[in-house]
């Protein structure tokens, strides 16, 4: 199975879409959560889903069960989810408050930081030090949260933290809390749902709350013909002009792109939005009448963020909107998606929730039908790679030629 | 349990109807033990949280090792296996 796969990524023509069992394959699964998933930074969740003392996430990568946990010193930890007794799953709730971390099924008692406190019935020379959980890398990239599985990750997270924290610090996610959480389960490979997300080629017909606000151009479209070129056109003209008054005022904005040429590969741009130009919402003004941080101006567009392999974010001045991928079969993955705004925000006083989720929900939606005919499409015995628009979906390009990278990086270590 | 010169306080259980004395310088569980009634608990050092009860009227003093948090006290929940009673206790076990 190993040599098929060998040969399956030498022959990935550039610039085409991946041949069927890459997203169809059980083997070719498991090399993802072996390779991808299981020795990257994997974004998981961000700050607020832990916010007090005591709190404690689940995040199932896979087969990778992981909880990540905040200490009374404020710390974050993150475990494998994982009795060292006889193997229990420890939490089960996605979200929990707890004391220490108490095994339900004979009560082993670890501390928020891992360390085994307690064994009843265990002998006298029992060695509690050697039984701690077993520990998960754990980074916070200026509040967004990221595990690597793999006994040595990455060395690069830093250089990406280096550049994207002056990005995303405006936003504060310190200070933020969740409003809503969604979870969908696309009916496609993960792989089908990250590289919808990497092109607007299909937004002007499939997502008309989200085409209110973004305009296509800030991914990489090509316009064709008078009437667009005059669009993409106005489009560049508010960049330019946009991006010197943001970073006049200490927001940056410019492109960023390692999408291809790091092992943690990253991406961010400041992109204007529509009419009002505050947020990505159905009358593009802000949801939130408390804005981030210590912002003052509305209009500041929508920092997009993305990282390979599972993520990208939109950070606006009102709220911030986080998408994390998680593999589930060969064909099903879990799109994860989570709404921040301020943490002294008033639901129903200072946002309405249907309002403040309105465009996510409904593009999630249709996002999740595209990947499922997509899906459909590459399991049937017809398909052949098909070719990628050189400017359209230059973004998924990257993805794929990262992803290939990966494959072929793991396989020879 | 409870020495003939320790103050006694009352400690009443309303889902078993039972009550029992608990000196001052008794845990509660200890003395619940004694009495023969039976309540969940594992690690009786206020780590383990399995003996969580629902206080409903007293005072005590509590000396945890975690196994409870800050939120859960003040909801009224305590664990009887590292508490003592200062007052009568009214407890939903």
């Amino acid at each position: 199975m190993t040599q098929d796969l060998h040969r399956l990524l030498a022959r990935r023509q550039p610039g085409y879409t991946l041949d069927a069992p890459f997203y169809t394959d059980a083997d070719i699964f498991r090399q993802d959560l072996d390779i991808i998933f299981g020795r990257h930074w994997i974004f998981v969740g961000a700050e607020p889903d832990v916010p007090e003392e005591g709190d404690c996430m689940t995040v199932d990568i896979g087969p990778h069960a992981v909880v990540i946990a905040r200490d009374d010193d404020r710390q974050l930890h993150a475990f494998h989810n994982v009795c060292r007794h006889r193997g229990a799953r420890l939490l089960h709730e996605r979200h929990s408050n707890v004391g220490n971390i108490v095994c339900p099924y004979h009560q082993w008692t670890y501390g928020l930081d891992g360390g085994l406190m307690f064994a009843a019935h265990m002998p006298k020379d029992f060695d509690t030090s050697c039984h701690g959980l077993r520990k998960v890398h754990l980074r916070s990239l200026a509040g967004l949260l990221f595990v690597c599985l793999a006994e040595t990750p990455p060395a690069d997270f830093d250089a990406m933290a280096e550049a994207l924290t002056p990005y995303i610090a405006p936003h504060d996610i310190g200070h933020c809390k969740v409003a809503h959480t969604e979870d969908i389960i696309e009916p496609g490979n993960w792989k089908l749902t990250m590289e919808n997300n990497r092109e607007c080629y299909h937004c002007s017909a499939a997502h008309p709350e989200l085409t209110r606000s973004i305009f296509a151009e800030g991914f990489g479209f090509a316009p064709v013909g008078a009437a667009a070129e005059a669009q993409a056109a106005r489009f560049h003209d508010m960049v330019g002009t946009l991006h010197a008054d943001w970073e006049q005022i200490g927001v940056p904005s410019r492109e960023v792109d390692h999408l291809a040429d790091r092992v943690t590969g990253f991406r961010t741009e400041r992109l204007p939005l529509e009419d009002a130009g505050e947020s990505e919402t159905l009358d593009t003004r802000v949801a939130c009448k408390r804005l981030l941080g210590d912002l003052s101006e509305k209009r500041l567009g929508a920092l997009s963020l993305w990282t390979q392999p599972n993520s990208w974010h939109h950070f606006m001045s009102d709220h911030i909107v986080t998408f994390a991928v998680f593999p589930l079969t060969p064909e099903t993955a879990l799109l994860r998606t989570t709404w921040l705004v301020h943490q002294d925000a008033v639901e129903g006083v200072d946002y309405d929730k249907a309002n403040l989720v309105a465009v996510w929900h409904a593009t999630n939606a249709q996002d999740s039908g595209l990947v499922g005919k997509a899906g459909a499409g590459v399991r049937s015995s017809g398909y052949r790679p098909g070719p990628y628009s050189p400017d359209t979906e230059s973004l998924v390009e990257k993805f794929c030629v990262w992803y290939i990278d990966r494959m072929k990086a793991g396989l020879a270590a | 349990m409870t020495a003939p010169d320790q103050a006694a306080f009352a400690v009443t259980f309303t889902v078993s109807g039972r009550s029992i004395s608990c000196g001052a310088d008794t845990f509660v569980l200890d003395a619940a033990l004694a009495s023969g009634l039976k309540l969940p608990f594992v690690c009786r050092e206020g780590m383990c949280g399995t003996c969580k009860s629902k206080l409903v009227s007293g005072q005590y003093d509590m000396r945890h090792k975690g196994g409870i948090r800050p939120r859960d006290i003040e909801r009224g929940l305590f664990l009887p296996c590292c508490s003592k009673p200062l007052s009568d206790l009214v407890i939903e076990k």
